[in-house]
């Protein structure tokens, strides 16, 4: 599997209405070489953030972060070639009116032959059983359809590395179950942010964030444990609900 | 989102002449639509035009409904169009200049329902092909032109879901409660979909780095 790294990462930004940046991620450390990482927290804790670095579309502040020794700043093209990213919502990610289309756009950097590509794009949306949805407007599709096109548009190049952030959130159970079964029959090394703790009690590892830092790092079932804990702490100091 | 309106018909797989026949006739055939609606006087000429057009896209075998649904989203914009240039120009004018606009959308219409969208970019790559001595990068041009026709029917379907929520507020004679709504969502829309090509590193030149947060 290949290695990202996170060196004493730090991300803040400026606000309008803070004298001082907002800090989104503080002196994060990490080495992932696991196959399939969860990353949970409560809304806003930094989550997307993490995502985000390992693909090139947020820069650090400060700190580095590298995939397979390659820097996510200083060879962003080449870490975009090998890290696959998918959004919670397909909507933006499809950028095409179909879903062969959408395909056929991510091979039209590296295969320069129409017949190949096609070909590949075929091939690409048979392995996630989503041929005969092909040529269907991306409007027409499920959810769970589109969530699974916007991932068979990613590994269409074949990543090596695939990133999703909260693929699940915005699918029903039965769309969720169809993501979680093509996503464990993937070869790539997966990092998913998300809600659904089902899903993360089956990652090999799992990161619980809060409030811009890692607060657990371990094996799913005590991860999780720990996020709850963090939840009721948080409930509790909010006080009783007002009725 | 809600279903989404078209201005342009989609592609629909076939065997006609119009199937078969080359991309650049395609495109010269829009593009002399285009010159002509600005130099077409006579709305007699428009209507004979816009005829030859629909015949022509019948013949593709895309069906008249798709044609319908690829003119639909217009018909209020040319009446209240052609209303306006009846008042002011007279009939044969107001006439001329709606027909003139249904030609322009029918003859586009054609390219699309009868060219798959990837064969459509690579013409756009290959007319552009000559601008890259100037730094012109031909593959964006051609990202552009299919980022266009993805995001034609988003704000349409965005467009009637504000709608829809004015009217379920009662603000549906709010020209405020409608068109802010769309502006945000659709600067919203272009912001996703910008990073959603620089994640899969489409759009991007050789030796171009990442915005920062």
């Amino acid at each position: 599997m290949p290695a990202v790294t996170f060196d004493q990462v730090t991300v803040a930004v400026e606000t309008d209405h803070a004298p001082e940046p907002k800090v989104l991620l503080n002196g994060v450390n990490l080495r992932l070489e696991e196959k399939r990482i969860g990353v949970i927290g409560a809304n806003g804790s930094g989550k997307s953030t993490l995502l985000r670095l390992v693909n090139g579309l947020v820069q650090p502040t400060a700190g580095t972060v590298s995939v397979d020794g390659d820097d996510t700043v200083r060879a962003v093209r080449k870490v975009r070639r090998n890290v696959g990213f998918v959004f919670t919502d397909p909507l933006s990610q499809l950028v095409m009116p179909t879903g062969r289309e959408d395909v056929e756009l991510s091979l039209r950097r590296s295969v320069k032959n129409g017949a190949e590509r096609r070909n590949q794009a075929e091939a690409a949306l048979e392995r996630l059983g989503l041929l005969h949805l092909a040529d269907q407007s991306i409007y027409q599709l499920s959810g769970g359809e589109r969530q699974l096109m916007a991932l068979a548009a990613v590994l269409a190049v074949n990543p090596a590395v695939l990133v999703l952030d909260e693929p699940s959130t915005l699918l029903d159970l039965r769309n969720r179950q169809l993501l979680r079964r093509t996503l464990s029959g993937l070869d790539q090394q997966i990092i998913m942010s998300t809600h659904d703790l089902d899903l993360a009690l089956e990652m090999d590892r799992v990161l619980v964030i809060e409030q811009g830092e890692v607060a657990f790092d371990g094996g799913p079932a005590e991860a999780v444990a720990a996020y709850r804990a963090l939840c009721v702490d948080s409930l509790q100091a909010q006080g009783p609900a007002s009725r | 989102m809600r279903g989404h309106g078209f201005l342009l018909a989609n592609y629909v797989p076939g065997n006609s002449p119009i199937h078969r026949a080359p991309l650049a006739l395609k495109f010269l055939l829009v593009f002399g639509c285009g010159l002509a609606s600005f130099i077409i006087v006579d709305w007699r000429v428009s209507l004979a035009v816009l005829g030859g057009l629909t015949g022509l896209f019948l013949l593709t075998g895309a069906g008249l409904k798709r044609l319908w649904a690829a003119v639909r989203p217009l018909a209020a914009v040319l009446l209240v169009i052609g209303l306006f240039q009846w008042w002011q120009l007279g009939a044969p004018t107001g006439a001329r200049i709606v027909l003139n606009i249904l030609v322009c959308v029918v003859a586009a219409s054609l390219l699309t329902a009868t060219t798959p969208v990837q064969r459509l970019l690579d013409g756009v790559v290959k007319a552009a092909t000559p601008f890259r001595r100037f730094g012109a990068d031909p593959e964006r041009f051609a990202l552009t032109i299919g980022i266009m026709l993805r995001s034609i029917p988003y704000i349409a379907g965005t467009f009637a879901d504000v709608r829809d929520s004015a009217r379920a507020r009662g603000l549906e004679r709010n020209p405020r409660a409608l068109i802010l709504p769309v502006f945000i969502t659709s600067v919203a829309f272009a912001r996703q979909t910008g990073e959603a090509l620089a994640a899969r590193g489409l759009g991007d030149a050789e030796d171009e780095a990442p915005g920062r947060v």
